[in-house]
Order: structure tokens, then C-alpha cells, then sequence
């Protein structure tokens, strides 16, 4: 099986090869041995998926001559 | 027609010959605004005028209400209008039911040659779009800073996935810097290579107020943009180069705010539900793993060792009783071998000779047997062996045979 580093991976990435783990299980090929190391592999990267959701840092910032600053709406 | 009318009966009858016209009824009519005045009622006079002539023109205020712009001196237009008569001047004027701009029929004629050109070059080619990530970091979005596009934008944006990350780059969307500064923006971002995914977002407008979002320029920088671009300009039936360049073209603002960013709780439910799917296909694969080993146990392949275990024994079984017969047979073949010999012994036994009248003679003293008279002595003592019982008796004379005398004396 391979697999990528599990650090590069994107959230859609992550999301559609989780896909493909569960659709392999369900599948029913493969030793118990490989299914387990698929399992394992899904949980952690619904983990990923998980830290990928609240890494994003809540900001609103606009590009001025001085660089970035914050913004608020008007209104 | 000596008749004498008087004036107000002939401006009624050229008034209603006029309105009698079908040419004159709606007619269009090309030319430059100009003596314009808007009235408190809200109607307009104007003089519509080309090189060398003009007319009178009015537009009444519900007329004027529809008008796609507002009049303006020195503009070229195209009027809808029917043709009338001023009573009390006897003034010949146009009602105006309808305002264009002159030269939007070119307008759109070179949109549809750019949009040709450019599709044939393979800017809108479906193949080089980019996928718009499902979870952007950072989003970035060229427009205008004021006004209610950004505040749309980021409302949406806070509803669907409380922890986003904007960065606004300031653009004109309107005007004749709009375009520059747009692609400007495109360009900025791709270069700090800062966010994931660009929103172009412009509120709706008329034509031309959207006019810079039909700039070829535009439509090349998002071509070659390394960033997916979502265009979302004007209202949904607004259609600019700046959509079909763009990797998605979003109706409004606000649906590419919906577009851009996924629903976080949905996400959430996701990935939980992804991991008791997870949990439950692997317990499923166990379960079926299980059962096939179940199955396999008791069909004839697994069966078949314990089946061989069987005969095995069966043919030990058998073997068994063979050695056993066979022992039984080779022994009693042994106890008749035996007694076979048992007889040939009893017959070669000196006791079964006994019977017949000989005796056994043995020394008395050594227990020898004598064989010959030589050595016989006198007085030796003999015991005499016969088949029911001994004699004892006493040597008194010996003969050796051939000797014929009989005896010799002791």
C-alpha cells in the first residue's frame, strides 16, 4: 500500500482517500493485517481532517500601502 | 377647401395625423442629448440633435422611471418615441418611451468577438480550470473595500465557518482603472502565493458599470493566475469574459462566499461519521473474515484432514484385526507345530521305549549310564530302569556277546 506522508496531505486529499479506506474495507480483499494497518491510517487522518478544520486562523485583514491591517465592514 | 380653420384646429388635425402615422407611432430615432431639464413632476425635455437639424423631445416620468441611465447632455442615444404635435406651440416634438445608448449594439458586438477569440484560444477551456479547494486557509478577494459586496461576503463567510481567514486587496470595480487594478490584484496574490483561492466580487450593475470585468487583459492574467480565481460579478444573469476565464463563476457575491467555504458543522459531521464508518467497516471485515473462516471450517477442504483421521484409524482398525488374526493363526500353528513335535519327542523319548520291555541300566553310585559290560564289576550295584518303576540289583557274573560261554564267574 502506499501512502503519503500523512503531514502533506490536503483536506480534500485526506477526505477522498478516507473515502477510498472504507470502500476498500467494505470490499473485504486484502489480510486482516493490511485492513488493520487501513484503519489505522483512516483514524488518523480524520484526525488530520479534524486539526484542518480549526487550524485556519479566524482573520479578516486588508492589503494597504503599509502592508496588512484589519479590517472592518461598514455598516 | 376654402374651408378657414382656426389654429387650434389645425394643430389638432396635424396632432391627429401624427398620432394616425404607424411610422410615427414608435419610431427610433439616433442622436446627441442636449438642452436638457428635469422638471419637479419628473419629466425631461431635452433637444435631440445631429449636425445639421433637432427635435423637440419629452419623456414623460413613467417613461423615464424605466430608462436604463439617466440623460445626460452631449450623450449619444438611440430614442424609442412617437411623433406629436405641441397644441399651444404648434411644436412638433417626440414623446420618448424608450432611452439606449448609441454604439451598445457595437458594445455587445465586440464582447461577442473577444469572447469568440479568447474561447478559441482555449482561455475558457473547461480542461485548464482549477479545482477550488474544499477547505482554503486563507481566501483571498479582489474588490471593492466599501459598500455592501465585502460585508455580504463576510456575513456568509461567518455563518457557514466561524474561523476564516480573508485578505481584501482593495480594487476599483467600476471605471477605467477597475480592469488595471483587478489584474493587479490577481497578480499581487499569485506572486506572495498567501492564499489558496481568489474571489473577484463586484456587485450588480448596468453594462456598463460591469464594462471592465469584458477586459481581455483581465481574462489572461486569470488564465495564468497558479491560484483558482471564482468570478463573481454583477447579478446571476449578468455574464462577463471575467466569468468564462475564471476557474468558477459564482451567480453573486454571496454564493461565492457559499461557494468558497464549506459549512463547518457539515464538516464535522463528516469526519465523525467517516470514523464510525471506518470502525464499522472493520468490524465488518472481522465479522466477515470470521464467518468465511467458519464456512471454510466446515467445508470438505478443512473437513477433509479430520476425514483422512478417520480412515486412518479405520484402516489401523483394520490392520489391527489382521495382526491379531494372523498372530491368532501363527500361534495356534505354533501350539500344533509344538505339539507336532511334542508327539515326534514323546516318540524319541527312552521312557516310550521302556514300554516296549527295555530297561535302562545306570550306575548306582554315579548315576551313569552303563552302556557296556567292560565295565561292569563285580557286585557293582545297577539300578535298572523300566517304564512303570526302577530294580535294584547286584552285578554277579558278565558275558561279553560272541564269547558263547555264557558267563563269567565272580
Amino acid at each position: 500500500m502506499e501512502m503519503n506522508p500523512i503531514e502533506k496531505i490536503t483536506y480534500e486529499d485526506a477526505m477522498k482517500e478516507l473515502e477510498g479506506i472504507v470502500n476498500r474495507l467494505d470490499a473485504g480483499d486484502g489480510t486482516l493485517e493490511e485492513s488493520i494497518i487501513l484503519f489505522q491510517r483512516g483514524i488518523e487522518l480524520t484526525k488530520l481532517c479534524s486539526d484542518k478544520l480549526e487550524e485556519i486562523e479566524m482573520k479578516i485583514r486588508i492589503i494597504t500601502e503599509k502592508g496588512e491591517e484589519p479590517f472592518v465592514a461598514e455598516g | 377647401m376654402n374651408d378657414v380653420f382656426s389654429v387650434s384646429d389645425l394643430n389638432r388635425y396635424v396632432g391627429e395625423k401624427l398620432a394616425a402615422d404607424p411610422l410615427l407611432s414608435a419610431v427610433r430615432v439616433s442622436g446627441e442629448i442636449s438642452g436638457l431639464k428635469l422638471y419637479p413632476s419628473g419629466h425631461f425635455y431635452f433637444t435631440l440633435k445631429d449636425q445639421d437639424s433637432q427635435v423637440s423631445c419629452v419623456a414623460f416620468r413613467k417613461n423615464a422611471q424605466c430608462f436604463p441611465f439617466l440623460p445626460e447632455n452631449g450623450i449619444s442615444v438611440i430614442i424609442t418615441a412617437r411623433a406629436s404635435l405641441y397644441d399651444r406651440d404648434g411644436r412638433f416634438q417626440l414623446i420618448v418611451y424608450q432611452l439606449e445608448k448609441e454604439g451598445i449594439g457595437d458594445i455587445h458586438a465586440d464582447f461577442e468577438r473577444l469572447k469568440r477569440r479568447l474561447a478559441s484560444e482555449g482561455i475558457f477551456d473547461a480542461d485548464h480550470k482549477k479545482m477550488i479547494p474544499l477547505l482554503p486557509q486563507r481566501i483571498g478577494v479582489v474588490t471593492s473595500p466599501k459598500g455592501a459586496v465585502i460585508s455580504d461576503i463576510i456575513r456568509v463567510l461567518s455563518r457557514r465557518f466561524p474561523n476564516f481567514n480573508l485578505l481584501i486587496y482593495p480594487a476599483s470595480v467600476q471605471g477605467l482603472s477597475a480592469a488595471a487594478e483587478i489584474r493587479n490584484g490577481i497578480a499581487w496574490f499569485c506572486e506572495k502565493k498567501n492564499v489558496d483561492v481568489i474571489i473577484i466580487a463586484r456587485g450588480g450593475g448596468s453594462a456598463e458599470d460591469l464594462w471592465c470585468f469584458n477586459d481581455e487583459t483581465l481574462a489572461r492574467t486569470i488564465y495564468h493566475a497558479d491560484i483558482p480565481v471564482i468570478s463573481a460579478v454583477g447579478h446571476e444573469t449578468d455574464y462577463t469574459i471575467c466569468d468564462f476565464a475564471s476557474d468558477l463563476r459564482a451567480p453573486t457575491p454571496s454564493s461565492a462566499a457559499e461557494l468558497v467555504m464549506p459549512i463547518k458543522m457539515q464538516c464535522v459531521d463528516h469526519i465523525l461519521s467517516s470514523r464510525k464508518q471506518l470502525s464499522r467497516s472493520l468490524l465488518h471485515f472481522v465479522t466477515r473474515k470470521k464467518n468465511s473462516l467458519l464456512s471454510l471450517s466446515s467445508s470438505r477442504a478443512f473437513l477433509h484432514p479430520r476425514l483422512r483421521v478417520e480412515s486412518e484409524w479405520q484402516r489401523l482398525d483394520r490392520l489391527s484385526i489382521r495382526i491379531n488374526d494372523s498372530m491368532t493363526h501363527k500361534l495356534s500353528w505354533q501350539r500344533n507345530y509344538v505339539s507336532l513335535f511334542a508327539g515326534r519327542l514323546d516318540a524319541l523319548s527312552p521312557l516310550k521305549v521302556l514300554t516296549r520291555g527295555y530297561a535302562i541300566a545306570t550306575d548306582q553310585n554315579t548315576g551313569e549310564p552303563i552302556t557296556t559290560v567292560n565295565n561292569i564289576y563285580a557286585n557293582q550295584k545297577i539300578t535298572l530302569r523300566l517304564h512303570d518303576g526302577e530294580v535294584f540289583c547286584r552285578a554277579m557274573s558278565q558275558s561279553e556277546e560272541g564269547t558263547n560261554n555264557g558267563n563269567e564267574s565272580y
